[in-house]
């Protein structure tokens, strides 16, 4: 009987998926054109599937063996099943082979089965709670149900009551791995996933590449387009289904700085707002933690409905502090800081709500072109006794220094005073814009005015063209990021590099002599735009290694570092939660018993040092680069005071 | 951005840049040796300032350009010789290295100076009128003089030029050659230089004119003026703006300093450098009179010791660049602290005016509170390194200056200080001298002390009386005593101090006895203790009669603070008696009878008042230390030798682990009487190698 009816329930179950998948696929394609070569990206998907995200889910073991058995146990299985079952092909390996994969599959999903015993907090419950179960049930199942093909029972195995336990078994492990994948159950992610890593907004993350930089906002708004995202359709069609790829894994919500500060944001829980918002309906299915201090259960929206009003409240957005912890961490690889960003862009150029002191810093940026509403004339006064020579003046020079806007900080000013000084020591030809330089732009994008953005970063590429110089070097991560990533869309393209790279390379070439640092620990913060952002890790400790310094390394470090709460606009939208994140990043570092924490961003080195005391030091590589400087020149008697 | 922005909008001065709108005006530092050379002292006391952050330093106040103007007995720049071009060489790149600017104020003193000494001048003046302050006569200067002062002048100007500083000033003020021209007052010539306005002015412009012609039009050359001499019969505000003005319209000034007064009679003197007993920027009105007329930046000093102060007058635009002089020399990382947002880190100058009072004697100038000033060339820090070697047990008895010091310092060291103290607050002697009129200022000293013990986390045990068996089981490896002493009322018997017949000074000060109706103050000390008392006691409404057998009441205080005193003492009333000492104190029914004897004629005569104050200083407080001597590995003693040397004592390279006992020292008023930059600097350079 079973032998009679599997082949039916099989093309049944393939049916429903067929219609689950074109109705999903409808909801994907309400979403705005995005170009997606879609021939190629099919082709490399086993390819960014089977090496790129194992990368991603490699970082824990357990859960990648988990995984590829029961992932590989039930796409060959179900192969297999296709063709012993469905096709009837009678072939005794075959069917052993399936009896194989099944194995494999049911020991897989005895793993998750265990991990969802006593679930981290992180991992959503409710249908995820099932799944383990339906995976055992659909392998021990299909176990059974082929033994007989393989040799090993009598043909006439599996009737009366047994062949009803089946049935029901087939239909139960059928339903969640076919009609769930199809309609949004758990498996949904392995259907959606696959094209969402075939179709990926960022082709260029897979094989080892990197792409960080924000896309830019066409700010033509002929025939009433919105700009950013208001509404669930407004996002491209592949960012609808890479929403639909989130596993609610929570490893973003374990990693997001906002969300262990009681801020009211998760990103796991904002990807499957925007799944709500692409289907329909509510997050009362939701099973996962909520945005801190946000009940579960009143979110509602649609694809046509603004996503503010109702789904998700604009403080939420306003929390991240774009530190792409996330991201980093996301097995599906989706892109939560794009989609947060595309919806400020909504917030701040359609509605003008930005919050805190966002919309004073944008008009300060728009009129003055610094974020605090200096004097413009006022971007050279710390550098009144530096005698720097001037682009304006000498045209052409190797280095063209960007000072970026820690020229207006009295605290920044002591890390460009110092990265001068390394310059000088070690005689290198560079020059800076002076009055010509401008906010780089990144603040205004962050906050979702790419208009700003564009204005400031055409006219920065407008003097940046007058002059020739090999490459930038800049203190601020900020400004290293969209100089390097995000200028090229506007048409200028430079060999940028950070401070901490370029005195690596000073050292490494001999032109800088440090002596070696006495004194206590010392433990490094990578700041989230030089780390994340740009892949740059070595270079800072290679020169913390320079002076003899052993760092005492935190637990959250390298591509795990967590973000100082400085990026984003996040301290100008001021989004109150339960503790701040800088507290929370100070805790880490004190864990580390180090006296003093190296950074290389001077918005990190502000958060940090708004700790309150006691705390370690904060001291920005430059600094303690120029404490340890070798120069003839200059005996170590003249050190400067400030 | 920052509340402190104002004060870093860098500048020009001619073609100058100023980097922010601090400036060290010139003064009288008494460093420069060898003949008026600018050496290592006067190098590394400017460069330190530069290095702090200030924006400009004017060094050199009155710094001579002729040999006929003295300069030894104010050890100052001479700038008269070529030997100084290769001395400013290294005094301009010291500072320029730092990012600051140090240009240098030139003179001919004219009749404000001695001629008892160096060369034995004849002095010289427009027309020959003494000069009180320094008793100093003078000839009537003839015109060929006049034209050869004219060219000294340019010659000095060329010299700093080629010595690589950034400009010079024309000192017109304090009574010096150019300003006795064109003083009424003083200049009483008919001939081509006095007279008429323009007479007047006429050697000022004159020596503008060669030295301007001298240096080029883009060298700094500024002018320091008065803005009101505040004599009935000298020049007025509406003189000096006009004065300004003249001098502003011929285009050869870049700048204009302003100084509140005159200073050639005692009581004038005493505003150019304002102490503590006045307001804040007392004279910034004047400055400002002067900048409504003048086209270049004004600069003005005077009181402003404050960042918040500087800020308000610049963002109030009164004037352009605001002097901290007295600010820096109390803590030249001034600039440094605001930038690194550590305002309250600043050791603020509290106006005590030892410094500008050593210098009127001849002496080095130096900071009552800050010892690391000016003696940077001996290696005195102004930062504390840590130290790189054991980390020890110290417990210093005593929050006086001298102790708190002591334990400020030890503990920027790294070590681990316990503070203890009898009285319920910190400040030891400090504290009772703040309790005077006008003199209140003084507890910034300790102020600033107690506020960095704390941060430094120095465990400070108030209200507490230590005893040796309470320092053992402290378990010190180093014990610093700096007890203090006691008001020294029994030297003579007849005082009847042991019969309560007399009270001291701080009993009156910290109210523990009530001031009597009449009061006899006799005070052998003659320094600031008897002032105040007679001060104080005035000012609750007593009778006061304040008598020495020494020269004058307050013969020991500097030149710029016993006139505050004078005026208040006066104006309240208060009898100032010198020649007679305190013979016998008797009762007299409810009166007390003092006996004074004529120091000169052995007279007697007799007093009937209420209460009799004896200010006849301290003998230190030693019990403690004799107590502990014995059982100290040094026994006590420090070893001069390494000290004056400043190096490390010979007992810190032993193991004090060893079962020898701990390290002992005493210091401050406990070992001798002697003043609080004494213990002070003690204090520093015995613990900075801790």
């Amino acid at each position: 009987m079973l032998n009679a009816a599997l082949p039916w329930l099989l093309a049944g179950f393939l049916i429903v998926l067929g219609a689950g998948a074109v109705r999903r696929i409808s909801l994907w394609r309400a979403g705005r054109p995005a170009p997606v070569d879609l021939i190629a990206g099919l082709m490399a998907m086993p390819r960014r599937y089977l090496v790129d995200l194992h990368h991603v889910v490699d970082r824990d073991k357990a859960m990648s063996n988990t995984h590829v058995a029961t992932a590989g146990g039930f796409v060959a299985s179900m192969a297999l099943i296709l063709l012993v079952h469905g096709f009837g092909v009678d072939n005794v390996w075959l069917a052993r082979a399936l009896l194989l994969t099944t194995v494999v599959m049911f020991a897989g999903a005895v793993l998750v089965f265990r991990r969802r015993l006593n679930p981290p907090s992180r991992l959503s419950k409710g249908p995820w709670m099932r799944l383990p179960k339906s995976l055992l049930v659909f392998a021990a199942t299909f176990f059974i149900v082929t033994l007989p093909a393989a040799g090993i029972l009598p043909d006439g195995f599996g009737s009366g009551i047994l062949a009803f336990v089946l049935l029901a078994g087939i239909v139960a492990g059928l339903g969640e791995m076919l009609l769930g994948m199809g309609w949004a159950g758990p498996m949904k992610h392995a259907f959606a996933g696959a094209l969402h890593l075939a179709f990926h907004r960022r082709p260029e993350r897979f094989g080892g590449g990197r792409s960080t930089g924000l896309k830019l906002l066409d700010l033509d708004t002929a025939g009433d387009k919105t700009l950013g995202v208001a509404k669930p359709a407004d996002f491209t069609w592949n960012q609808l289904l890479g929403f639909d790829a989130c596993v609610q894994c929570g490893r973003c919500e374990a990693m997001c700085p906002a969300f262990a500060a009681g801020q009211p944001l998760n990103p796991k829980k904002l990807i499957q707002d925007m799944v709500v918002g692409l289907a329909g309906g509510t997050d009362a299915n939701y099973a996962g933690s909520p945005y801190p201090g946000k009940e579960v259960g009143k979110a509602k929206g649609s694809a046509i409905e603004v996503i503010t009003e109702g789904l998700v409240s604009q403080e939420t957005l306003w929390a991240c502090t774009t530190c792409r912890a996330c991201v980093e961490e996301c097995p599906m690889m989706i892109e939560h800081v794009d989609a947060i960003v595309d919806m400020r862009r909504f917030l701040t150029l359609e509605k003008g709500t930005t919050p805190g002191k966002g919309s004073e810093t944008l008009q300060n940026l728009i009129a003055t072109d610094n974020p605090h509403g200096n004097d413009p004339a006022s971007r050279t006064y710390w550098a009144a006794d530096q005698n720097l020579p001037v682009m304006a003046d000498v045209k052409e020079a190797d280095v063209l220094f960007w000072v970026s806007d820690g020229a207006f900080d009295m605290r920044s000013q002591r890390i460009l005073r110092a990265f001068v000084k390394i310059m000088k020591t070690a005689k290198v030809n560079f020059a800076v814009l002076g009055d010509e330089e401008r906010d780089c732009g990144d603040l205004a994008r962050r906050l979702g005015d790419d208009a700003t953005f564009q204005s400031l970063a055409r006219r920065n590429i407008e003097v940046l063209k007058k002059y020739r110089f090999k490459r930038i070097v800049t203190t601020d991560p900020h400004a290293f990021h969209v100089l390097k990533n995000e200028y090229p869309d506007l048409g200028g393209s430079y060999e940028v590099l950070h401070h901490t790279r370029f005195i690596n390379e000073l050292v490494e070439q001999g032109r800088l002599q440090l002596n070696a640092r006495t004194g206590g620990t010392v433990t490094y913060h990578d700041p989230c735009y030089l780390g994340r952002y740009n892949g740059e890790y070595d270079a800072p400790r290679a020169v913390l290694n320079a002076m003899g310094i052993q760092l005492a390394e935190m637990e959250r470090s390298g591509f795990r570092s967590r973000c100082c709460g400085g990026g984003g606009g996040a301290p100008i939208t001021d989004i109150p939660g339960e503790r701040r994140i800088a507290d929370m990043r100070m805790d880490d570092i004190r864990a580390t018993g180090a006296e003093v924490v190296a950074v290389g961003c001077q918005q990190c080195t502000a958060m940090l040092e708004g700790v309150v005391e006691p705390r370690p030091e904060v001291q920005d590589i430059a600094e303690m680069v120029a404490a340890q400087l070798v120069d003839v020149a200059e005996p170590a008697t003249a050190r400067e005071v400030a | 951005m920052s509340q402190f922005d104002i004060l870093f909008q860098p500048l020009n001065i001619n073609k100058l840049t100023i980097r922010n709108r601090i400036v060290s005006t010139a003064h009288a530092e008494v460093y420069a040796t060898d003949g008026g050379m600018t050496t290592e002292r006067y190098v590394q006391y400017y460069e330190e300032k530069a290095k702090g952050g200030c924006g400009l330093c004017i060094c050199g106040g009155s710094s001579v350009v002729a040999i006929d103007s003295p300069q030894s007995w104010w050890s100052s720049v001479n700038l008269s010789t070529d030997r100084i071009i290769p001395h400013f060489q290294n005094l301009a790149n010291a500072v320029h290295k730092h990012g600051g600017k140090i240009m240098i104020q030139i003179t001919h003193m004219g009749r404000r100076s001695r001629w008892d000494g160096e060369n034995w001048p004849n002095l010289m003046s427009p027309s020959g009128i003494r000069e009180p302050v320094h008793r100093a006569t003078c000839k009537t200067i003839e015109e060929e003089e006049i034209w050869r002062v004219i060219g000294d002048f340019a010659k000095a100007a060329v010299r700093a030029k080629e010595g690589g500083l950034d400009g010079v000033e024309l000192s017109a003020v304090h009574q010096h050659m150019i300003d006795q021209f064109w003083s009424p007052r003083v200049n009483k010539r008919t001939d081509a230089w006095g007279g008429t306005f323009e007479k007047r002015m006429r050697f000022g412009l004159e020596v503008l004119k060669a030295v301007r012609a001298a240096v080029g039009p883009d060298f700094v050359v500024g002018m320091r003026i008065t803005g009101d001499e505040f004599h009935p019969d000298g020049l007025n505000h509406d003189d000096m703006k006009q004065i300004a003005k003249f001098y502003n319209d011929t285009g050869m000034v870049d700048y204009f300093g302003v100084v509140g007064s005159g200073c050639d009679t005692h009581n004038t003197l005493a505003n150019v450098i304002p102490n503590m007993s006045y307001p804040p920027e007392p004279f910034l009105h004047l400055a400002a009179g002067i900048k409504e007329v003048v086209t270049v930046p004004v600069i003005h000093a005077q009181n402003i010791k404050d960042p918040n102060q500087a800020k308000r007058i610049l963002e109030e635009g009164y004037v352009d660049f605001v002097g901290m002089t007295r600010a820096h020399i109390a803590d030249p990382h001034l600039i440094a602290k605001i930038k690194m947002n550590q305002v309250d880190q600043i050791r603020q100058c509290v106006g005590a005016n030892y410094c500008i009072d050593r210098q009127y004697m001849g002496l080095d100038v130096l900071c009552i509170q800050n010892a690391a000033t000016s003696r940077e060339y001996m290696g005195l820090p102004h930062i504390i390194e840590k130290t790189s070697g054991v980390i020890r047990n110290v417990v210093v008895i005593g929050g006086g200056p001298g102790g708190m010091e002591a334990a400020r310092v030890a503990a920027e060291r790294g070590h681990k200080v316990t503070l203890v103290e009898k009285a319920d607050e910190l400040g030891g002697q400090i504290t009772i001298a703040a309790k005077a009129p006008q003199r209140d200022q003084m507890a910034g000293i300790t102020r600033w002390l107690a506020m960095e013990l704390t941060r430094l986390g120095v465990d400070v045990r108030l209200g507490t009386s230590a005893n040796a068996a309470m320092i053992r089981d402290l378990k010190p490896d180093v014990c610093i005593l700096a007890t203090g002493g006691t008001p020294f009322l029994e030297q003579n018997p007849e005082w009847g101090a042991k019969e309560g017949l007399v009270v001291s000074t701080w009993d009156i000060l910290n109210g523990t006895v009530e001031p009597g109706k009449s009061v006899l103050i006799f005070d052998s000390i003659c320094e600031f203790s008897g002032m105040s008392a007679a001060d104080y006691l005035a000012s609750k409404g007593s009778l006061v009669e304040l008598v020495t057998e020494d020269i004058k009441p307050g013969v020991g205080i500097g030149g710029t603070t016993f006139p505050t005193y004078y005026r208040s003492l006066y104006q309240k009333e208060v009898i100032m008696t010198s020649d007679l000492a305190l013979h016998k104190v008797y009762r007299e029914g409810d009166k007390l009878v003092a006996v004074l004897e004529n120091e000169y004629t052995g007279q007697q005569e007799e007093r009937v008042v209420d209460q009799i104050v004896v200010e006849n200083g301290i003998r230190p407080n030693e019990a403690l230390y004799y107590e502990l001597k014995a059982e100290s590995r040094n026994k006590g003693q420090i070893d001069n030798e390494t000290l004056f040397d400043i190096k490390p004592q010979p007992v810190l390279s032993e193991d004090t682990k060893d079962g020898k006992g701990m390290i002992l020292w005493r210091l401050g008023d406990c070992v001798s009487q002697r003043n609080t930059h004494a213990a002070i600097y003690d204090a520093l350079r015995l613990c900075m190698h801790l």
